[in-house]
């Protein structure tokens, strides 16, 4: 009936916490709700600059879609991370989190499991929903009165929504990281605002250089700088280019989890 | 088996558990007592790994919990039966569990049946009675056929025939040779279940022993004697050791010995006998008695 060779360890828990993610409304209610934020802002967003572009009378110009879809990710991913987030807080505001320990107790192996899971789910996510975003954007710049403003440039696009699936699961993990070590909804709710919007606006608008600096290095500037985004949301240039973003990126993200393995590592499990 | 060597926990300046050393057989109910944080519960949670003990270690067949592989095959516990996401379906939480541990997913339906939910495997966890999330633990803990099972306070929200279903379901159990190591503040179950007796009080060791060991040693329990020659046995008894307590002309009750011996204490003197019998401790008084100094936050009651 039970067959001793079979998985546990890592595998297990991967295969655990995949049942687990989809077995809850939330997922789907987060995923959903990201591609239709992600949709909306981006269709504001385009329609805005197209309607600048419009005012001012310039004309033979085209404006990427997935320009706009990245600036909207910078408030679409909310609902995105919200998933990561409830994959660890739910566990701990239900005491689900014993059992989750019971059945798999090296504790690095639940980190590692959940982040795993997360990996695939935020890129579909990110490239599937972005894709979407960037059709619809092209599809409304394409019509009266913003007609000739769209543009879908295949070869740009694609490489636009891998990006924005990439920065979705860096966010997503560092959000997990962040939900490890603070347990509470609450905490990484605040945390993670701060993390990826709350600071790095409030910095660059002290301009103050070195704040101003930090603050193009937190994970909101450097996703955009990641994602290419010549509209960078300050109106000014980045000061580096996408490689560097991925690795501020990665940085912010291997800080977060290595905070939430501490504390899961050291603290008692409930 | 399960070993404990030394354990102890300390939270802040209290000392939760202390030094408690004892084993876990097999084929046994273990009934495990104790008063309100006498630290039963983090005495559970250091066997599984999830709190790391201060000193001391807990052991499963001589390895720690967290060395298993496959820890749901070898230890299955219920600590708390609300500690399940309540937005997620019942099966699909066993399902979750099955897979962490590489459990042939078929054993989420068996086990179900054998707890009688198989009719609420759809219904998400939140939304489940009390009695029905107990039943859900058992079935999370009995999942992966484990040689160990523990129990916290498994009969809480129970109806009568969920704790009589509970207690055949301990009693099968060890009769299969398993170990069961089960917590609980209703001590009518416990005589009615248990084979051996764990006893904490603030986190010490009281009693490791036998069932019928601990009620024996109460003194409330005793043997009844009746007697045409009450007054010359009652020298000979107390002469023997027993605490003898004269209570009538011809009767008296004699504790500190077994029916047998005084019953071979009087035939040896020649004293003729009209009755004897015993009057057992109920397994509430003996615990009573055992945890009177132990009592975290009890009430004082007048002349306690």
């Amino acid at each position: 009936m039970i067959d001793l060779t079979t998985a546990g360890g890592l595998r297990g828990a991967v295969a655990s916490e995949w049942i687990k993610l989809w077995s809850l409304r939330s997922t789907w209610w987060c995923l959903v709700s990201g591609a239709a934020l992600l949709g909306l802002s981006a269709l504001t967003l385009g329609g805005g600059t197209a309607t600048s572009l419009l005012n001012d009378g310039v004309r033979g110009v085209t404006l990427p879609a997935g320009e706009s879809v990245i600036s909207a990710v910078t408030f679409a991913q909310f609902a995105f991370v919200t998933v990561a987030m409830l994959a660890v807080t739910g566990e701990y505001a239900s005491g689900g989190i014993r059992m989750t320990l019971q059945a798999t107790p090296v504790r690095g192996h639940v980190l590692a499991a959940k982040a795993l899971v997360l990996v695939p789910v935020m890129l579909v996510a990110g490239v599937l929903s972005g894709s979407a975003a960037a059709v619809a954007v092209y599809l409304f710049l394409s019509v009266p009165p913003f007609g000739g403003y769209g543009a879908l440039p295949p070869a740009e696009t694609t490489i636009d929504m891998l990006s924005v699936g990439v920065f979705l699961v860096l966010v997503s993990l560092m959000t997990l990281g962040v939900g490890t070590a603070m347990r509470s909804a609450a905490g990484t709710l605040t945390t993670a605002f701060l993390l990826l919007m709350g600071l790095p606006l409030m910095l660059a608008m002290t301009g103050v250089g070195p704040l101003v600096s930090l603050s193009l290095r937190m994970p909101m500037f450097a996703g955009l700088a990641f994602m290419d985004s010549s509209d960078n949301l300050t109106g000014g240039p980045m000061p580096y280019g996408r490689v560097e973003g991925l690795l501020w990126l990665l940085g912010w993200t291997a800080v977060a989890l290595a905070a939430g393995h501490a504390v899961l590592r050291r603290r008692d499990a409930s | 088996m399960i070993s404990l060597r030394g354990l102890s926990k300390r939270y802040g300046d209290r000392l939760a558990v202390d030094d408690l050393s004892l084993d876990l057989r097999p084929g046994t109910v273990t009934g495990f007592l104790g008063p309100n944080g006498a630290g039963k519960s983090t005495t559970m949670r250091m066997i599984l790994g999830l709190d790391r003990p201060t000193t001391g270690v807990a052991l499963v067949d001589g390895r720690p919990y967290a060395a298993y592989r496959h820890p749901l095959r070898k230890v299955g516990a219920l600590l708390d039966a609300r500690a399940v996401h309540p937005g997620r379906s019942v099966r699909a939480h066993l399902l979750a569990l099955a897979r962490s541990n590489g459990i042939a997913p078929g054993r989420v339906g068996e086990v179900l049946e054998s707890v009688g939910m198989e009719a609420a495997a759809g219904r998400r966890a939140g939304a489940l009675s009390l009695g029905m999330s107990q039943r859900l633990g058992i079935a999370a803990a009995l999942l992966g056929d484990p040689e160990v099972l523990m129990f916290d306070e498994p009969v809480n929200g129970l109806d009568p025939d969920g704790v009589r279903w509970v207690r055949h379901l301990m009693r099968s159990l060890a009769d299969e040779g398993r170990t069961i190591f089960v917590s609980s503040h209703l001590m009518s179950e416990m005589q009615l279940t248990a084979d051996h007796l764990v006893v904490i009080g603030k986190g010490r060791l009281i009693v490791d022993a036998p069932l019928a060991k601990v009620i024996a040693g109460s003194s409330l329990s005793a043997v009844l004697v009746r007697s045409p020659h009450a007054g010359d046995l009652a020298t000979l008894l107390t002469a023997a050791g027993l605490r003898v307590e004269r209570t009538g002309d011809n009767d008296l009750v004699a504790s500190g010995a077994t029916i047998e011996r005084v019953g071979d204490l009087a035939f040896d003197a020649g004293v003729r006998l009209h009755e004897l019998s015993t009057r057992e401790a109920s397994l509430e008084q003996a615990y009573q008695e055992l945890t009177a100094g132990s009592v975290e936050y009890g009430a004082r009651t007048a002349g306690g």
